[in-house]
């Protein structure tokens, strides 16, 4: 900008060197004249000849100085002016400088400074904007817990949030332009599925996947189980082909493991003095001479107290098994009549002792099921509990009726009780639900229902109440003939049909009773 | 009758063999006893016995490993001794383990009292 001056300067000189190049043509031209004359003509030339070029000369440099300024100021000013708004300065004011075509050149560069200016504002605000939306997402991409990445249309790796380098081990640097599949290969029984997924879903906009569960090694060869969300985006102006966010589920997988260890811990240590308890109760029941008529019914009680424990047992570890998926069913032929009775056999004591009437209704003959006994007997043992829970003393009426439709075999247990309010009947078969009317006349854990249906589903069959307040209630389950195992294949025993899986476990050849 | 019939009881939790074989006894079966794994498994193989009523979780060596030696392709174990585990494991694969090491049967023991377990048994032998 300093050498502008100069510049102007240097022209201002050529235009000098211009003008007084017209006298000294003059000059030349008298000259060639008088080369055509004599000497002495010649002297007279010289005589007069000097003058004539200081007085020719001067005025004519004087006149195209001032011609050259007159030229050159308006442009310089205008040149400055332009430099001025290449500057960023838009304040410039041309109008009324200059004259004629200055001037008009002057409002024109008026017009464009301002029209400039307006653009420039408009344009800086929108980066501004555009500035603050890129750091208040850079901010939210980085404060979030999940890890986020971003995918081009080849699948390699454009954006890669703090959470993923922190969750992986790597950095934006070393996964930047890296294929995903390379640098972040989520694994489901070691299928990549989620790169296959978007390889197949490539180009379908907004499509979501989502996995659970899925193994992803650290940069130091940790494993992490995460749940991963992916989503196509094609449109993207910026070239996002898929954005994919997971979420470390480690610490809880390790809490569920050591929740489900611990159950299966404690039930197992917890039923060694039960085991106890139980055995030297019979004992005491078969043995004990002489015991007033009050300590034999100490005894009782304490009896039913041991067998309600073992069973709330029963059914935690039963519940711990459902959440693994380790509630493997061993289904066979059962009769399904004599296994009835024979449950039937086991819970009249126990109704007898708490002074209600237990009923069996069945029809002359059943069609082999195919079920497991075990389970089945779970789920009659817990609706007989609970109804002999929800009904009175000396008038509560149970009675258990089996029935065939078609290819179904139905069971129900009706009682005479309190009866469930209608509102609580949608969530009377989720775990740890209790009905809140009832939680401080009845000590259940909210389990055996859940155990009921969890069980009843897998058989392939469905459960269900009907009940009326102040009338009772009726819990009725319906299970296929040809009982379907859902959870595992078909174990070795399946189609032993010498096994006898009884209430407390299996026989070969021979029925527990 | 029972009176002929001999049981042995491999299990380390001595007083619960001894509840179990108080009741047994008194139905009048002869009731031996083996108080681990190992011994249980010699004493097994040592003599002739109706009925092996087996723990799992015991030391020197698991019920399931005495089953399997008993029971294996080179068992020395009588083939018409019957053997039912009588353990708290309610785990199926423990249950499928033992069915597949040919066990007679599979009892949980804090699901039954004495009672219950001299009328298994009286069914079995």
């Amino acid at each position: 900008m300093h050498s502008q001056p100069n510049r102007f300067s240097r022209q201002s000189l050529a235009l000098f060197f211009i003008v007084s190049l017209i006298p000294a043509l003059v000059v030349a031209a008298i000259w060639y004249v008088n080369s055509q004359t004599t000497t002495r003509q010649i002297l007279d030339f010289q005589s007069y000849v000097l003058p004539v070029m200081v007085l020719g000369v001067l005025p004519a440099l004087i006149l195209s100085f001032i011609f050259a300024e007159l030229l050159t100021r308006p442009v310089r000013r205008i040149h400055r002016a332009v430099l001025e708004l290449a500057n960023g300065n838009f304040k410039a004011q041309f109008r009324g400088q200059g004259a004629g075509e200055f001037q008009e050149i002057g409002v024109a560069l008026d017009q464009v400074a301002a029209k400039l200016q307006q653009t420039l504002s408009e344009a800086t605000s929108e980066t501004a904007i555009i500035e603050a939306e890129r750091n208040k997402l850079r901010g939210v991409l980085g404060a979030m817990t999940d890890g986020v990445f971003a995918l081009d249309h080849s699948g390699r790796i454009i954006l890669f949030n703090k959470a993923a380098s922190q969750l992986t081990g790597r950095t934006m640097e070393e996964v930047a332009g890296q294929l995903a599949e390379k640098v972040m290969p989520f694994r489901q029984d070691g299928e990549l599925v989620m790169t296959r997924w978007l390889a197949s879903e490539r180009g379908n906009r907004h499509k979501i996947g989502q996995w659970t569960g899925l193994e992803l090694y650290r940069a130091d060869g940790q494993s992490l189980y995460v749940d991963v969300q992916a989503v196509v985006l094609n449109d993207d102006p910026n070239g996002i082909a898929a954005l994919v966010t997971f979420h470390d589920l480690t610490k809880n997988r390790q809490l569920e493991e050591m929740k489900i260890d611990f159950v299966a811990l404690a039930a197992h240590e917890l039923r060694t003095p039960l085991t106890e308890i139980k055995g030297y109760l019979d004992i005491l029941q078969h043995e004990a001479k002489g015991l007033s008529k009050t300590n034999r019914d100490f005894l009782d009680r304490t009896v039913a107290s041991a067998n309600q424990l073992s069973g709330l047992m029963r059914n935690l570890l039963n519940v711990a098994r459902i959440e693994h998926g380790e509630l493997g069913y061993q289904p066979m032929a059962l009769n399904y009549l004599d296994f009835v009775k024979e449950t039937m056999n086991e819970l009249q004591a126990r109704a007898k002792q708490q002074e209600r009437q237990l009923k069996l209704v069945v029809p002359g003959r059943l069609p082999t099921l195919m079920a497991d006994p075990m389970a089945l007997r779970e789920v009659i043992v817990n609706l007989v509990d609970n109804a002999i829970t929800h009904t009175a003393p000396g008038t509560g009426a149970i009675t258990i009726t089996v029935s065939r439709h078609r290819n179904e075999i139905e069971t129900s247990v009706k009682d005479n009780g309190v009866g469930i309010p209608s509102d609580a009947i949608p969530h009377l078969f989720t775990k740890f639900y209790r009905v809140s009317e009832m939680k401080s006349t009845s000590r259940g854990t909210g389990l055996g229902l859940y155990i009921c249906k969890s069980i009843i589903e897998t058989h392939g069959g469905h459960i269900w109440v009907d009940s009326a307040i102040g009338e009772g209630s009726v819990f009725t389950f319906r299970v296929p003939l040809e009982a379907v195992a859902q959870d595992k294949p078909n174990s070795d025993n399946t189609t032993t049909s010498t096994i006898t899986r009884g209430a407390h476990g299996w026989i070969k050849d021979h029925p527990i009773h | 009758m029972a009176g002929s019939k001999t049981i042995l009881f491999i299990e380390d939790d001595k007083p619960i063999a001894e509840m179990y074989a108080r009741v047994l006894e008194r139905e009048g079966y002869k009731v031996d006893f083996a108080y681990n794994g190992a011994d249980g498994a010699k004493k097994a193989q040592s003599q002739h016995y109706d009925l092996i009523l087996l723990d799992i979780m015991m030391p020197e060596k698991t019920g399931i490993e005495v089953l399997q030696e008993l029971r294996g392709p080179d068992g020395k174990g009588s083939s018409e001794t019957k053997i039912v585990i009588l353990t708290n494991l309610a785990q199926d694969k423990t249950s499928q383990e033992a069915l597949k090491s040919q066990a007679d049967g599979y009892i949980i023991k804090a699901d039954i009292v004495p009672s219950q377990l001299a009328g298994i048994v009286s069914k079995l032998v």
